[in-house]
């Protein structure tokens, strides 16, 4: 197996895109990034789109086929990847194996999502599609309802309390609101969603014990990265960045079938994998993103991830420890809370962030001091397929 | 014919590990044979959520949502019959039943209903 690196990132501000379709925003986001990795009019050798919902709200399959003609990446082969909110991370890791393997030198991957199309009466529906066919979704039940359930179990377990899930909030609304790719660039005020009588008009309830303030948004946008052998990408301008390991995993569809629905084993164990391919230890990372749809999700993920022992996630979060500047930054880029949610798009975006923060390009309220190693959670269904990745900078 | 959201336990004859739903193969010990196992009893609530974004296929305020564990063991979600001002917490006894749930292509679908019986 060869040794891969990221040679090319790219994405667009994500948000409420009217003015896009969803091939634009491939387009766009995948210009970008071949334009980053500098490979002039050169092609690749293959393309992966990673995009959950094309087929539900745009009415469009074989999308990596349109893509590819669009761009005239021709004769390129090209494949659309669904797993749902993991489909970017999927698309990233079907990439790294497809170079990993030596069959093909140069690999765009690209995530995408246009959810804004469509009412959030029709669009959390198609969320929902995820739920297990029979014994959830016709009840409906929604993801935010699935994270309800999950949150008040492990509260009465871990003791979270509001106060730490606020503490994320915050925090990544904080980040999202200095990142200009962000879809919600707006700081919360403590008060004015937490502890005041406006707080029951401003963060109603969403999904008991949720809030709204602890859901991402709903958004469009896209992001691409280009893939090639370390080998070659070490001839280039930019520090490559190593794809040094991934982990994937699944676990059962439904919650009620864990035998402890607070375990996230899935998580876990890719996150065992990913570092273990690596060869480095949750303390050996700078900087992470991770997939916090709802903000216990970044608690959760950060103790099963091993970052933090059960039940000090939340408290970690509220003591300032992943905050920038922290022990760990978690979400610089705002995560899913304030950089926004495009399925498709998510797990290719967290990479791209990554990739910036290792070659040290973002400006100073973002960047994290000499950061080497960043690590992703890319959360599919609820927990029940979920991709994670070490990245590595490598000094030319 | 009515449309149901049949709620049946499958019982693994190899380890006896009880699933819900269905699987090809089982959880515990991958056997294929299964013995159908119906709901009994009462059900406890295990977790439980009211949420107020509702899918496409819903026109009401809000939905309030649960897992629940039979008597023989069965887990499974439901929709919990229970308004605002209705106190439910986690281990609280809950009477099944099947009902509506949701309207599709103008006929009832029926499922598990939970009624809240005491705390």
């Amino acid at each position: 197996m060869r040794d891969v690196a990221i040679i090319g990132a790219g994405m667009i501000p994500f948000g409420r895109r009217d003015e896009d379709s969803l091939m634009d925003m491939l387009a766009y986001a995948s210009l970008k990034a071949l334009d980053d990795a500098g490979l002039g009019e050169k092609s690749v050798d293959a393309v992966y789109v990673g995009n959950m919902g094309g087929g539900i709200i745009q009415h469009q399959t074989s999308i990596a086929s349109s893509l590819v003609d669009r761009l005239n990446l021709l004769p390129a082969a090209a494949e659309t990847v669904e797993n749902g909110p993991a489909s970017g991370g999927s698309a990233v890791k079907n990439g790294l194996l497809a170079v990993a393997s030596g069959y093909y030198d140069y690999v765009l991957v690209v995530g995408g999502e246009k959810m804004r199309e469509v009412t959030g009466w029709r669009a959390t529906d198609f969320v929902a599609t995820m739920t297990h066919p029979q014994a959830e979704y016709p009840y409906g039940i929604t993801l935010p309802g699935m994270a309800g359930m999950f949150t008040r179990l492990y509260m009465e377990k871990y003791g979270v309390t509001r106060e730490h899930l606020l503490a994320v909030s915050l925090k990544n609304q904080e980040m999202g609101a200095l990142n200009p790719y962000a879809h919600v660039e707006m700081t919360l005020d403590r008060e004015g969603i937490f502890d005041s009588p406006h707080a029951v008009v401003n963060n109603p309830m969403a999904a008991d014990p949720l809030h709204l303030y602890d859901m991402c948004p709903v958004s469009d946008g896209a992001a691409a990265i280009v893939l090639c052998p370390l080998e070659m990408a070490k001839k280039l301008a930019k520090p490559p960045i190593l794809i040094a390991g991934f982990g994937q995993a699944t676990d059962t569809h439904t919650l009620q079938e864990r035998a402890d629905p607070t375990d996230l084993k899935a998580v876990t164990l890719a996150a065992q994998k990913a570092f273990e391919m690596a060869k480095l230890k949750p303390s050996d990372i700078q900087v992470a993103e991770l997939h916090d749809a709802f903000t216990i999700l970044e608690i959760a993920e950060s103790e099963h991830a091993g970052f933090f022992k059960k039940g000090e996630g939340g408290k970690a979060a509220a003591a300032g420890k992943t905050r920038f500047g922290g022990q760990l930054p978690i979400n610089v880029s705002g995560g899913l809370k304030a950089r926004g949610h495009p399925v498709g798009a998510t797990g290719v975006a967290q990479v791209v962030d990554l990739t910036w923060q290792l070659r040290h390009e973002l400006p100073k309220n973002r960047q994290v001091k000499n950061a080497q190693n960043g690590f992703s959670v890319n959360f599919g269904g609820f927990g029940n397929n979920v991709v994670a990745f070490v990245l590595r900078r490598v000094e030319q | 014919m009515k449309k149901e959201i049949a709620i049946v336990g499958y019982k693994c004859k190899k380890c006896g590990k009880l699933h819900y739903p269905f699987h090809d193969r089982c959880l515990g010990c991958k056997g294929r044979e299964f013995e159908k196992v119906k709901p009994q009893g009462k059900a406890k609530l295990l977790t439980f959520t009211r949420i107020y974004n509702l899918p496409w296929g819903f026109d009401q305020r809000y939905l309030t949502l649960g897992v629940a564990e039979f008597e023989n063991g069965i887990k499974a979600m439901g929709q919990i019959d229970a308004d605002e001002k209705t106190p439910l917490q986690m281990g609280m006894f809950m009477e099944p039943s099947w009902e509506p749930v949701r309207v599709q292509s103008g006929e009832n679908v029926y499922g598990l209903k939970l009624t809240p019986l005491s705390a």
